[in-house]
């Protein structure tokens, strides 16, 4: 071996052929195996079958094998599924297998894909030219092809879902009347109103697949298989979740799945929008108020049920007022109601439901007031207590008769937290004094000056105030901020 | 001469094609003395930084792999890939995602183009880093060649930095979330201003990061910075240091090699090699000009051939095998694109490229040592090994002088010992902030996994010192450290990483999330 | 001239050739799919294939620009045509004058036909292709021209 380079030529003549085999193998790759076009060469053949007449050869002559896109510049979209979908338009082909089958429905006719493209309903990975990357499900991308039956979910990006007809939009329709009837909004906020104990959804269908938690689902992992098996059993998918079980049917999960994609405030040009979105925007800013018993059913019965019963809650860990009970409405002022609707009450799970809060109307608060006291005869005034009360004494009477359920300090247990200072400040004296004389119907508050054993006397009664009142002014701070801790949202990725 | 003006011009109209060829190509022919191959070699711009003959042992595959052609090869082919994609790429944060797809989908071979790219890019960092290795371990730094060392340590910094920038461009996730982290990374000398409480009055971090973003957030500035960093300002600095590199190779003398034996053999071929002899028509005195050795003139046997044709086939050869290694990467493995880039959603976990990957998990320990202080002391140590080793001796072998090799093992196995350990320690139980929560910074900064080991590798180092003798056996110890530290860390973050920065065995044990 | 090296390293070998013609080979096959490179599939923006709309939306004897699209549709008794508002010569957008059309840039102009009629105009404005998409709708394809006096008849 005499040529110290022999080596070497050995090792470029390799080198150089495994390059061009790779190179050839590339480019083959690329111009002859695409997925494209063998599809748009078999939609050939279908062209050429359904070619028996003049129409027909014209658009047999007028096809040609090449890459079809919709490039919408407003949208922000280019899609490339025309690509496959060839007869998309063609009213023809109603009979032949996918991918080359007529869209169903009239509904290009009035959203042709020039104008709005595919994946502004569709969703999915529009610039894609395989099936597989198109449907993105198993592909780096937010937003993968929506099954066919929940694809109407992103009609009301640009249309009011009330005024579209109910037989286009079927789970929709009915995923809407789930959300007010299951009342929902108790606990979570959708355009500004509701409650705060679960999250806001006004953007629940533009989450991607990585703001939920899906270590506790089978695959595929897609939103709506989320929202699916969230909807039959919250705390399976996200465990501590305080989420009741809505109890609903297979199709009724499926249309709140439904309902919850279509939450989604996405920008599109105006021009795109339908006359009653712009109509539904404007009415969202100037809203009609509902009345009493609307607002109670879409925003209370979650936690308080019809209100005529207290009752143990086990995920909360305490006892929810019955508060269309009679002895509450009867003993209760309207400002004290009012108080405590528009403030909530801190140190529980009740937040506050004013119109900065959550959002009911001034007329609204009015209203669920007045349902809450209707059937109620109206209060009769407390007798006057003119005795001056001793907090000490209050403080032993209270220890003895009131801590084992109101807590230590009034800070709750099984029983309200009395020393908040939304109590404190909304509750008279009357109200108290009325509370303990006579208890409270329909909850474990005892009378405690029953005509037959009086357990507490007028100055007892008086001495036990006296002390509530010292409550207010140490209790306040810590209490607001316990109640900001146990009303954290609890649904999202943590 | 009758020859008119005319004629003349006729005739040379006639000879165009011929002049045209002369003036182009001069030699006209395959060379075929040994004359006419050093005119090949030194009448041609790309060519005349070899010298005209070339020692035989630097021509043998196993003294240097290929590894500093490698990379430059790699870099010509990201260089020539890179021109490619930015004929469609569009450096806004609005388009560079889409401009990526569009080059996967409509772009002719785009998708290829671009792994490629990515794959070179990788591989050019590889072998940048194996080429420094043989450098070190063939004692090839030693003087004259300190100068060069540092060039090639700048060239380092530069390929890492190249790769850095070039990480944001796709403005995918893992793109934005790994610019967030690699940006504060250079904020990060604000845990110790801030721990020493004076950010308000000298705030470095605060100013390195605003320099390379442009902003307080990863946006639209940070992206246009990061691209003209990336295809202009950090391509002409290494092009640039790379003609210094290459240069100084040859005024160097060439490749490292050792002395060849006074008189005797050759020891190529096993046959008698004539002496070297002057030729006439050659004057060989411009060669007292060059620093490095003479031609062994009259001396001793000749162990040099032409490098027309036997170099440049090597060249050539290593130049086609990295491309076509890169093409076979390329055509099998997708370049990764996430999701388009969410500044709501954190990527989970958001990993940097992998050469990056040791220094995430120095920097799970503390941002400023882990990120700036560590990476800071290891370049400062490489680029002085040449001024603290001067004894020449062992250049151009392969662990030339004797116990490197004996060195090199116990080294690499301590540190494999000390690093595996460490790590296993960590993942066990915790550190400093886990055993006294309210400790101070100062404390972490100081004392964390990664400044103990820097510490445990440098008085391993001081004591190869002092029990050889030898200030190139400390350096070898200490080089091995770093490379095995390097390595495993890499290895470890890479591997054994998941969400959260927690301790999984395998990738595929990750929560779904 | 004494050879120095190992005596003759038959240059013009096999090995050499072959490799040295490798190496241009896949130097070419490279070069070759680069030079495809800036040529995409599809150009990005709209297909040059316009929907304009049912065919009974326009009444015999009208004249419908379209701005975006750079052409003028016409309907006359025979059918329809469409002319491209592109002039000729170097591409700027004609516009409608009294006689038929004219260019602001360098003063070329067209009779209503499309034919020149003045200025440096090479040729006469290009007639477009009409047909009707699979659903009804007229197409106009901007990349086909038809020769001066075709007409589509629905």
């Amino acid at each position: 071996m005499n040529d110290p380079s022999r080596i070497y030529r050995w090792l470029l003549l390799v080198a150089s052929l495994v390059t061009i085999i790779y190179l050839v193998s590339a480019a083959v790759h690329e111009n002859y195996l695409a997925q494209w076009k063998t599809v748009q060469r078999e939609y050939l053949t279908i062209l050429q079958q359904k070619a028996t007449d003049d129409r027909g050869r014209e658009l047999l002559a007028k096809f040609r094998v090449e890459m079809k896109q919709a490039s919408i510049p407003a949208l922000g979209t280019v899609d490339r599924c025309v690509t496959c979908h060839n007869g998309i338009d063609d009213p023809r082909m109603t009979d032949v297998p996918q991918p080359h089958r007529t869209h169903p429905g009239h509904i290009l006719d009035k959203h042709p894909v020039d104008r709005f493209g595919c994946t502004v309903c569709h969703h999915g990975q529009g610039a894609a030219l395989t099936f597989n990357e198109a449907k993105a499900e198993d592909v780096f991308w937010d937003y993968p092809l929506l099954p066919p039956n929940m694809t109407e979910a992103t009609c009301v990006t640009c249309h009011d879902a009330e005024k579209l007809p109910p037989d286009q939009i079927p789970l929709l329709v009915v995923g809407m009347k789930l959300y007010q009837e299951k009342s929902c909004g108790s606990c979570h906020k959708l355009g500004g109103r509701g409650g705060t104990l679960g999250p806001a959804l006004d953007n629940e269908g533009a989450k991607s697949k990585h703001q939920l938690i899906m270590t506790n689902l089978k695959p595929p992992h897609t939103t709506w298989s989320w929202q699916n098996a969230h909807f039959r059993d919250p705390g399976g998918v996200v465990p501590g979740s305080l989420m009741r079980n809505p109890t609903v049917t297979r199709p009724e999960t499926l249309a709140l799945t439904v309902y919850m994609l279509s939450q989604w405030k996405r920008d599109v040009p105006e021009s795109y929008l339908a006359p009653d979105k712009i109509e539904q925007k404007y009415r969202a800013l100037h809203p009609t108020p509902l009345t009493g018993e609307q607002v109670y059913r879409q925003y209370c019965t979650a936690c308080h049920g019809n209100g005529a019963y207290t009752r143990w809650d086990k995920k909360f860990n305490r006892f929810i007022p019955a508060i269309r009970g009679v002895s509450l409405v009867s003993t209760a002022s309207r400002d004290y109601l009012q108080a405590n609707i528009e403030q909530g009450r801190p140190g529980t799970q009740m937040p506050a439901w004013g119109p900065h809060a959550g959002g009911l109307l001034p007329e609204e608060i009015t209203g669920v007031i007045e349902y809450l006291r209707s059937g109620a005869t109206a209060a009769a005034p407390a007798p006057a207590l003119t005795l001056h009360g001793d907090a000490g004494n209050g403080l032993s009477l209270f220890l003895r008769n009131c801590a084992g359920c109101h807590g230590m300090n009034g800070r709750g247990g099984m029983a309200p937290e009395i020393g908040n200072p939304v109590f404190q400040q909304a509750a008279p004296d009357e109200f108290i004094i009325r509370t303990i004389r006579n208890g409270r119907v329909g909850t474990a508050m005892p009378a405690f000056q029953r005509p037959d054993a009086p357990a507490l006397g007028d100055q007892d009664i008086a001495d036990v105030l006296a002390y509530l009142r010292t409550l207010d002014s140490h209790r306040g701070q810590k209490a607001i901020a316990q109640n900001t801790v146990t009303a954290a949202p609890s649904g999202g990725k943590p | 001469m009758a020859e008119t003006a005319t004629q003349e011009f006729l005739h040379n109209l006639h000879e165009l094609p011929h002049t045209v060829k002369d003036a182009c190509f001069r030699l006209g022919k395959t060379p075929e003395s040994e004359r006419e191959e050093s005119q090949a070699t030194f009448h041609n711009l790309f060519l005349h930084i070899h010298s005209v003959r070339v020692h035989l042992r630097t021509l043998k595959p196993t003294l240097t792999f290929g590894l500093g052609l490698m990379a430059t090869a790699s870099f010509v082919i990201t260089l020539i890939t890179g021109v490619l994609l930015m004929v469609y790429y569009k450096p806004s944060t609005d388009l560079a995602y889409q401009s990526i797809k569009d080059i996967h989908f409509t772009v002719s071979t785009g998708r290829f183009i671009r792994n490629i790219h990515r794959w070179s890019a990788q591989l050019m960092v590889l072998t940048v880093l194996l080429h420094m290795a043989r450098v070190f371990f063939t004692a090839s730094y030693k003087k004259p060649r300190e100068f060069n060392w540092l060039v090639g340590l700048g060239l380092l910094v530069i390929t890492l930095a190249l790769s850095f920038t070039g990480y944001l461009l796709p403005w995918d996730q893992l793109a934005y979330w790994a610019i967030t982290i690699g940006s504060n990374i250079a904020n990060s000398p604000r845990e110790l201003t801030d721990a020493i409480g004076m950010t308000k009055l000298f705030d470095p971090g605060g100013l390195q990061k605003r320099l390379l973003l442009g902003a307080n957030y990863v946006g639209q500035d940070a992206l246009i910075r990061f691209y003209v960093l990336h295809v202009f300002i950090l391509p002409l600095a290494l092009v640039t240091m790379l003609g210094v590199h290459f240069w100084r190779i040859r005024k160097d003398g060439g490749l490292a090699k050792p002395e060849d034996p006074p008189g005797g053999l050759a020891e190529w071929g096993g046959e008698k090699r004539l002496v070297f002899q002057p030729l006439a028509t050659k004057t060989y005195g411009l060669m007292a000009l060059v620093k490095g050795k003479r031609p062994p003139v009259n001396r001793g046997p000749e162990n040099t051939v032409m490098s027309w044709p036997h170099l440049f086939w090597a060249e050539l050869s290593v130049f086609m095998v990295t491309v076509a290694g890169t093409l076979v990467l390329s055509f099998y493995s997708d370049a990764p694109l996430k999701e388009l880039a969410n500044p709501a959603i954190p990527e989970n976990p958001a990993k940097a490229p992998w050469y990056f990957l040791g220094i995430q998990e120095l920097v799970s320990y503390s941002a400023f040592t882990g990120g700036l202080l560590i990476p800071v002391i290891v370049v400062v140590g490489l680029a002085l090994i040449p001024f603290l080793d001067r004894r020449p001796g062992g250049e151009g072998t392969w662990f030339g002088t004797s116990r490197e090799r004996s060195i090199f093992w116990q080294s690499l196995f301590f540190a494999v010992a000390v690093t595996v350990g460490m790590l296993a320690f960590t993942v066990n139980h915790g550190w400093l902030r886990n055993w006294f929560p309210n400790i101070h910074q100062l404390w972490i900064i100081a004392i964390n996994p990664g400044s103990l080991l820097v510490l445990i590798f440098a008085a391993w180092s001081l004591f190869t010192l002092k029990r050889n003798d030898s200030v190139r056996l400390a350096a070898v110890s200490l080089f091995t450290c770093f490379l095995v530290g390097f390595t495993l860390l890499t290895y470890f973050a890479t591997v054994h990483r998941g969400p959260n920065w927690h301790f999984y065995w395998w990738p595929s044990q990750w929560p779904v999330h | 001239m004494s050879r120095l090296d190992p005596p003759p390293l038959n240059r013009r070998s096999f090995l050499s050739l072959a490799s040295l013609g490798s190496f241009f080979a896949a130097l070419g096959t490279a070069a070759a799919g680069m030079l495809r490179l800036p040529n995409p599939a599809v150009l990005p923006g709209p297909v040059r294939r316009f929907k304009l709309g049912p065919p009974e939306q326009f009444s015999a004897g009208s004249e419908t620009p379209f701005a975006e699209q750079n052409l003028v549709l016409f309907r006359d008794d025979e059918g329809f045509y469409a002319i491209s508002s592109t002039c000729t010569h170097l591409g700027c957008t004609v516009a409608r004058s009294k006689d038929g059309f004219a260019c602001p840039c360098h003063g070329s102009r067209f009779d209503s036909k499309g034919s020149v009629i003045g200025g440096p105009a090479p040729r006469p404005l290009p007639w477009l292709e009409v047909s009707r998409a699979a659903n009804g709708e007229l197409i106009v394809n901007a990349d086909n021209e038809v020769p001066e006096g075709t007409r589509y008849r629905v």
